[in-house]
């Protein structure tokens, strides 16, 4: 076997074979292949049967391959949403300097994004009113499982068991429960009174073996949780942590985590930046001050250069595997930092005028399609009695798949949730989208 | 000795400092949302408030202050730190690659089909036989793997007996993560004195507690673990599974495959291997590749297809479900698959024979002692004498990025070097002629420097005893 | 670069101190403890009221290159912390075996510090 021409091999190694041959003589080789100590027993002789193809011929190929993917209006959400995205984010994210740098442990060569990094932080800082925010983690589901084995590292929490609302996330729970697995933590489930937490119930529920509260604000069905306070007393009275799950744009309106007693708020920061991509998500995690040695994930700080100036770096890194190993306060390493840095832009973008309005309108915007559809016979929306956000679900008289599938048939994806509830997401679709769609409903339904 | 002049671009200067958005603008605005109760919202929001020119301006100083790809040679060990590709950002951008996850498999047959793909293409580059591209990074993936780990035992009905995962001393950081993670107790085992599993010990470490070995090959040492066949079969016989760790697959590719050398469960970091951006720290993707008496147990979804070419999500019999929301880190799972096409067979063994070529005339330059060989597509020079810390800062005055640092401990002061395939001859030898100066540097000249970055030595031991983590804590910003 | 090993108290094998102050035990760790983790920047330590015991981990120590494990050089409850050491973990770097310890306890078993390591023993292990 050879090594074979350049043209025949990548791109993007820019060998002349000139240079290949002087470096071979420089190192005392005659061929690339003798450089290689595979055991014989073990070389691979085969080929994997992967045609290489031209930049022309498979950027042809991948947009036609996703060409097949059906052209619909979507107003889906369950905790991924279609969010509008300036295009500034797109063309200075895509900078070479942000895309392409690796992780900041050489803080002097990158100073930039570290900074970026840091507003990051300081924007979930202002948003939950909780001392510190990591830099990034994968997305809401990871965030929720590092938060329950976080809150087993608190030193004022008791309990092995983690209460989580019934209506959770099924890829939120699922992973959750990978989380708990290896540390032995239980995860139970408390029921929900019209879309938000049953109090009572869950009051019943909490005793001293619980370790952490979960909550959303909004939930995964668009509701706003009228009771966070009780359930951060409740937490608190049971040496329980209280853990609320949301987002940027909810929380650039509701009261802060911190006003409500949570310990820890996780959520997608991805709402804000990054573009619908298949599930995509930006993990937020902040937390109180006092835990900040057990927080996973890694924290940009400031300090000072040998010179007085203002400096930047990855800080309180003894949390983490490269350092502390199987002690680390968690195995992440590559986390989601060019999302984190989109989702800061974005908001620099927006600035609090343009997030407050935006937030606002998510309110308003799903409530007038409430309206119009509960006026459609053998149509009622919303389900619950309850403020939501974005989304909310709505019942017919038809079968609910049947319905969902029609209106996928009209250009409209909605979710399909039991035999008679759906559920529909309003983001920044415009206004004809959303006409189009209560046409389309009534159509579909009659 | 040739020095390029190439540190000018990030070049002390006072122009390049910027400040932080707060200190540009903060405005308080009155939260109050017609139909919400008071008790549900805030009062108040306070955050910088700066028009799109000045976002525009701020972030592209930022990025002035921070070394990429195309700033020059980044031979970061362990991290295969390659260009990457243009192109595949535009796919990524293209609006079919922009659904939401839960519309129904016949609305998103496109990204389904390359996401298929993919999961063959990996398969086949690793000798595996079946894939799921769930996991969002390469820690991710080992999580998943010792999760399938688990299960597996589990099902043995072991899972109280093997208790123990085997990880060598010299192991990435996340290996140690992410078995104790999945609930297991961590045994080490040292490393022999030619830098590769000592087989007694591992024999030693093996038995009915074993639940796996993990392994990366070559190891972070850049040298080939030659035993991988015996190591194979003790882990085998004891009953335990064989983990690959695929932060070094760049070395192998198309000439040796995991699968081959016995391997029962890998993980591919795509962001390495498969030049995918870092992005400074992430999105990668981790998807877990295993052997056939383990497919049950992958991460859900994996992605089928029926006799009418119609594909789907399908969630494996036994799957360990999710260690992530939703299906991964799609838009870099596409990034990798488009990677994969324009390379193919060819192209794919052209670029470790390059890493490996580059690894290898860059350590015959390079003028610290290099302990281990024969190196592979990277390898661990000694500092020993200096401080590998002050090397490496040293050696941002020269327009490169430094080598890993300190790390594998087997080697004193370690300079842990990748320089991968996509480095000229004319880059690598500036990048020796880096090393070379810094090596003649005293103590006191070391210490001086970076004297070219935006900022010079940074004081990390106030940052860690006072942690100062957002804008808030700033005692006094500048107003 | 030569050590301070004072002979007014005992050591154990993990670089840990324990003397006796009128019936109470102060602990902290070693000089060349202090020299081989450089810079501190954070002690974890029990509440006072604690039981700690002996050659258990009490608390961790945290440099900017490692994190350590404080073992207990004896059992017993813990009747005072040295808070000092919150806001300045240097004081470890700084003076070990003054203004650096850790904390005090009332040993449940008395006599088990003279069973511990003299100043020349645990010199002797450092050689």
């Amino acid at each position: 076997m050879s090594s074979p021409d350049t043209e025949d091999g990548s791109p993007y190694a820019p060998h002349t074979e000139a240079e290949t041959e002087a470096m071979l003589d420089a190192i005392g080789a005659s061929d690339v292949e003798e450089l290689f100590d595979i055991p014989s027993a073990v070389a691979f002789d085969d080929t994997f049967d992967i045609p290489a193809r031209s930049e022309a011929e498979i950027t042809h190929e991948v947009r036609s391959i996703l060409d097949r993917n059906a052209s619909v209006t979507c107003l889906l959400g369950r905790g991924h949403y279609d969010h509008f995205i300036p295009a500034i984010v797109d063309h200075i994210a895509d900078r070479s300097e942000f895309l392409t740098s690796y992780t900041q442990y050489q803080p002097e060569a990158s100073q930039g994004y570290l900074q970026a990094l840091f507003e990051y932080q300081s924007l979930l800082v202002e948003l939950t009113g909780l001392g510190v925010a990591n830099c990034s983690l994968y997305d809401a589901a990871s965030a929720l499982g590092e938060a329950a084995t976080f809150a087993a590292r608190l030193r004022h929490t008791d309990g092995n068991r983690v209460l989580v609302p019934e209506l959770l996330h099924p890829g939120r729970r699922s992973t959750l429960e990978n989380y708990c697995a290896g540390p032995g933590i239980e995860v139970a489930t408390y029921p929900s009174d019209d879309g938000t937490a049953d109090v009572d119930a869950l009051e019943a529920l909490v005793d001293d073996d619980t370790l952490m509260i979960y909550a959303e604000s909004p939930t995964i069905r668009g509701t706003l949780e009228p009771a966070s306070r009780a359930l951060g007393e409740l937490a608190d009275d049971h040496d329980a942590a209280f853990c609320l799950g949301s987002d940027p744009y909810a929380l650039s309106i509701l009261e802060t985590p911190h006003e409500v007693g949570a310990d820890i708020v996780v959520g997608d920061a991805g709402v804000l930046g990054l573009p619908t991509s298949f599930g995509m998500g930006l993990g937020l995690f902040a937390t109180r001050e006092e835990y900040v040695r057990q927080t996973p994930g890694r924290l940009v700080g400031v300090s000072e250069d040998l010179e007085g100036t203002r400096a930047f770096s990855l800080t309180l890194v003894t949390r983490e595997q490269h350092i502390r190993r199987e002690r680390a306060t968690s195995n992440i390493c590559t986390n989601q930092a060019w999302v984190a840095l989109r989702a800061a832009m974005h908001a620099a973008w927006l600035g609090p005028t343009g997030l407050v309005d935006a937030a606002t309108s998510y309110v308003e915007r799903p409530r007038e399609l409430a309206e119009r559809l509960d006026a459609i016979d053998g149509v009622s929306a919303p389900v619950h009695d309850r403020a939501h956000f974005r989304e909310f679900t709505w019942r017919v008289d038809d079968d609910a798949s049947k319905v969902a599938n029609a209106l996928l048939e009209h250009g409209y994806a909605v979710h399909a949730l039991d035999d008679d509830t759906l559920q529909v997401c309003v983001t920044d679709q415009p206004n004809a989208a959303i006409d189009g769609f209560v046409h389309a409903v009534e159509e579909v339904i009659t | 000795m040739k020095i390029h002049e190439q540190a000018r671009w990030y070049r002390r200067d006072d122009d390049l400092t910027e400040p932080l958005l707060v200190e540009k603008d903060s405005t308080t605005v009155d939260v109050s949302v017609d139909g919400l109760d008071d008790s549900l919202t805030r009062d108040e929001l306070t955050l910088p408030n700066i028009a799109e020119p000045e976002v525009a301006a701020h972030y592209t100083r930022l990025s002035q202050m921070t070394f990429g790809i195309e700033s020059g040679p980044y031979p970061l060990g362990s991290c295969t730190m390659k260009y990457n590709p243009k192109f595949t950002e535009r796919l990524a951008a293209d609006p079919g690659a922009h659904v939401h996850p839960d519309l129904p498999d016949e609305a998103c047959q496109g990204i389904l089909e390359i996401m298929y793909h993919l999961q063959r293409y990996l398969a086949r580059i690793c000798g595996m036989d079946r894939v799921s591209l769930q996991p969002p990074a390469g820690a991710a993936g080992e999580f998943a793997g010792i999760l399938i780990c688990r299960a597996f035992h589990a099902d043995n009905g072991e899972d109280g007996q093997r208790t123990e995962v085997i990880v060598p001393a010299s192991a990435h950081g996340t290996n140690f993560a992410s078995a104790a993670m999945g609930g297991y107790e961590v045994v080490t085992v040292p490393s022999n004195e030619e830098g590769r599993v000592d087989l007694e010990a591992l024999e030693a470490a093996l038995g009915p507690e074993t639940a796996a070995l993990m392994l990366t090959n070559p190891n972070t040492l850049g040298v080939i673990e030659r035993d991988i066949e015996e190591i194979a079969s003790l882990v085998h016989e004891a009953g335990g599974l064989l983990y690959y760790d695929g932060a070094n697959l760049n070395a192998l590719l198309g000439r040796a495959r995991p699968g081959d050398m016995g391997f029962d469960i890998t993980h591919y970091n795509v962001h390495k291997t498969f030049a995918t951006p870092h992005g400074g720290g992430g999105p990668g993707a981790g998807p877990v590749g295993v052997t056939d008496r383990l497919a049950d147990y992958l991460p859900d979804p994996v992605v089928t297809v029926d006799d009418d070419e119609t594909y789907r999500r399908v969630t494996p019999e036994r799957s360990i479900g999710k260690v992530h929301g939703f299906e991964g880190n799609w838009l870099v799972l596409l990034k990798a698959f488009a990677y994969i096409a324009r390379l193919g067979d060819d192209g794919l063994l052209d670029a470790s024979a390059k890493a490996v070529l580059n690894a290898n005339y860059l350590a015959e330059r390079v003028g610290y002692p290099i302990p281990y060989g024969p190196v592979q597509h990277e390898f661990v020079a000694s500092a020993s004498g200096q401080d590998a810390g002050e090397v490496a800062r040293a050696m941002l005055d020269y327009g490169v990025h430094p080598p890993t640092t300190k790390w594998p401990e087997l080697v004193d002061e370690a300079l842990m070097t990748e320089p991968t395939e996509v480095e000229t001859k004319e880059s690598l030898d500036h990048l020796a002629d880096a090393f070379n100066a810094v090596r003649d540097l005293d103590d006191d000249e070391l210490a001086e420097r970076p004297k070219r970055t935006s900022v010079r030595k940074i004081d990390q031991v106030a940052a860690a005893r006072s942690p100062v983590l957002n804008w808030q804590s700033i005692e006094t910003p500048k107003s | 670069m030569s050590l301070d090993i004072p002979d007014d108290r005992r050591y154990i094998e993990s670089h840990e101190w324990a003397k006796d102050e009128d019936g109470h035990v102060r602990i902290g760790i070693s000089d060349f403890a202090q020299d081989e983790l450089g810079d501190i920047v954070f002690v974890e330590l029990p509440d006072v009221g604690e039981e700690i015991i002996a050659d258990e981990p009490f608390g961790v120590i945290e440099s900017i290159k490692a994190v350590s494990d404080l073992y207990a050089p004896l059992g017993g409850s813990v009747t005072a912390i040295n808070e000092e050491l919150f806001d300045r973990p240097e004081l470890v770097n700084q003076e070990p075996y003054e203004g650096g310890w850790m904390l005090e306890i009332d040993p449940s078993d008395p006599d088990a510090l003279d069973a511990l390591m003299s100043a020349s023993e645990y010199e002797g292990q450092l050689a």
